[in-house]
């Protein structure tokens, strides 16, 4: 069998980027190795409840007027209209250093400006700058790793300061320890303080259905639980793929979203490329259903809290099981025009050490155990700061780094890949490239950019 | 084609790729892509729908030729000439 176009992974960023092919040519198809699409981003049901596995806010917020904005040029390049998606924006966030200070912000940049002001006011004049610097600076321009820490550092000279707004940046998309590059940076500040954030009013699983429909409308194709163990090729040339079951698919073109090592990996007898760059970050995650309780002092007006106890803010891969000193607090139902539903949510999120789950994950109790002593730990540390919950609980569910590598084979279940990115999406074969997490942008607007960006530049000009 | 209905070709694609684009007081000999808030990605789709509805290969050294509403006209009428 022949396809011109093959995208390997049914994520957001190949859900993108077939969208995009099938536009001009719908000989394309998906294949996606589990029986649902989404990859990270997706969902599951428990007590008949649908549960979504990464979504706490969508980055990149933009009104519907803005036709330069990311979220408006993205729809554009996908023909949807964008009134097939409610957006619900964030009420407020905030970065919560306990101990030291507190940073709010939600989509009126103002609020983060005017708290710039009155918290740090000796930094403000330089915080102004950076808001100049970051709105002429071009993030795309191909160019070597540059420290954003550094540049902060010697351009706010505060550490606090510098420490709190990399937080929520970091969290929502750094690959790379205590860091940032100076792009990455640039792109992250602007999809979350400058834009800020919204979700859809629907699940994540109607957003997936409205892509589905939409690509099958234009002729695209789809196989799931097809997975794909070879990529066959000949002097730098891909001639098509070889699936789990000994089935081969032909090819003219191949798109991969499951990573660079990844990729690399299927790639049977290619030159061996060493492997840079090799820290990955692994996350844990505890989503809690609640019961509704009209007495819990939950906050009702906040999105999300990115907080940090520790006397520094320190963002790489625990020694621990998990890093709980710093992390993320989501508040899913707290977004403007949310319907409100029968349950709470809230959802931790922390830097975890994949190793250590790894290795835990062959004895399944052991691992059960660990996972509700970290969640019960967390809670023991956060329930001061955000109100008791703990009596309400009615379900609670944690992902480790080991469900994430499971679930969606990413190496050691990094969320955001390798910290090292090939922004050209080019891996050195003619007709093979990456997009998504290893191509850098990441995200879930991101992830989708990037599928589009790299069909643009590598597969319609030549279809 | 003539060459108005090549402007309603390009128009009618324009519009596919953004129905809320704003052709009153479009100025046919100045550039499209500020004119009408279009960007690089945008203008690769015109490229691509030429090619979609009359197989018209355009290289990239041509896209010059398409920055404006009568500068595609001129582009364009020799290639579509017998459609
Ligand atoms: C807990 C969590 C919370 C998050 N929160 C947010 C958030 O609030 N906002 C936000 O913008 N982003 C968030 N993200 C990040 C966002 O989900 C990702 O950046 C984005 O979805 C990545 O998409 P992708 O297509 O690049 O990768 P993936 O989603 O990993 O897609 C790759 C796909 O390839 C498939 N695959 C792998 N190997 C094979 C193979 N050999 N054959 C066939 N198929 C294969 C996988 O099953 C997967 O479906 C979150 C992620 C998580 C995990």
């Amino acid at each position: 069998m022949k396809i011109p176009v093959l995208v390997i992974g049914g994520g957001l960023s190949g859900i993108a980027a077939a969208i995009r092919i099938a536009r001009f040519a719908p000989d394309v198809q998906i294949l996606e190795q589990h029986s649902r699409l989404g990859g990270l981003n997706s969902y599951f049901y428990r007590n008949q409840t649908l549960f979504e596995t990464g979504l706490h806010a969508i980055t990149n917020y933009a009104e519907a007027g803005d036709k330069k904005a990311p979220l408006n040029r993205l729809l554009r390049q996908l023909k949807l209209r964008r009134r097939e998606i409610s957006f619900c924006q964030q009420l407020e966030s905030r970065v919560e250093f306990y101990g030291h200070e507190t940073l709010r912000f939600s989509n009126q940049f103002e609020l983060l400006d005017s708290e710039v002001h009155s918290k740090f006011p000796q930094a403000y004049g330089p915080f102004r700058q950076l808001i100049a610097f970051i709105d002429e600076f071009d993030p795309f321009a191909p160019a070597p790793f540059r420290s954003a820490k550094t540049y902060l550092s010697e351009l706010l000279g505060n550490r606090l300061l510098v420490d709190m707004l990399l937080c929520p940046l970091m969290f929502y998309g750094s690959s790379y320890e205590n860091d940032m590059d100076l792009s990455q940076f640039a792109i992250m500040f602007r999809a979350i303080y400058i834009e800020g954030m919204f979700r859809p009013k629907g699940s994540i699983k109607d957003f997936l259905d409205l892509l589905t429909s939409h690509y099958k409308l234009m002729g695209g194709s789809i196989r799931t639980k097809c997975q794909v163990k070879k990529i066959l090729h000949c002097k730098g040339q891909v001639t098509g793929v070889e699936l789990n079951s000994g089935e081969t698919i032909e090819c003219d073109h191949l798109l991969s979203t499951i990573g660079s090592d990844e990729t690399m990996a299927l790639l049977e007898d290619a030159p061996a490329k060493s492997m840079k760059g090799d820290t990955r970050l692994g996350f844990i995650e505890t989503i809690y259903e609640l019961k509704r309780d009209e007495a819990d002092s939950l906050p009702t007006d906040t999105t999300i809290i990115f907080y940090n106890k520790g006397e520094n803010f320190n963002y790489s891969s625990p020694d621990d099981y998990i890093d709980n000193k710093s992390g993320v607090i989501c508040f899913p139902g707290n977004f403007s025009g949310l319907p409100a539903k029968e349950k709470k949510e809230i959802r931790f999120t922390h830097l975890a050490n994949y190793s250590k789950w790894k290795k835990l994950a062959s004895d399944p109790e052991a691992y059960l155990a660990k996972k509700f002593a970290t969640s019960k730990e967390s809670r023991h540390l956060l329930e001061p700061f955000i109100g008791r919950f703990n009596h309400n609980i009615v379900f609670e569910n944690t992902f480790t780094p080991v469900t994430i590598e499971r679930y969606t084979s990413k190496r050691k279940g990094a969320i955001y890949g390798n910290p090292v990115k090939i922004k050209d999406g080019n891996i050195g074969y003619k007709n093979l490239f990456i997009a998504g997490t290893d191509q850098g942008f990441l995200g879930i607007i991101g992830s989708m950019l990037s599928g589009v960006s790299i069909v643009n530049q590598h597969i319609l000009p030549k279809l | 084609m003539t060459n108005d209905e090549i402007k309603d070709l390009v128009l009618d694609i324009i519009e596919g790729i953004d129905d809320e684009a704003d052709f009153a007081s479009l100025d046919p000999d100045q550039p499209l892509r500020e004119q009408l808030d279009l960007d690089s990605m945008d203008f690769l789709d015109i490229v691509m729908e030429l090619r979609k509805r009359h197989q018209l290969q355009i290289p990239e050294q041509d896209y010059p030729n398409l920055a404006t509403l009568n500068s595609c006209v001129t582009y364009l009428a020799p290639l579509l000439k017998d459609v």
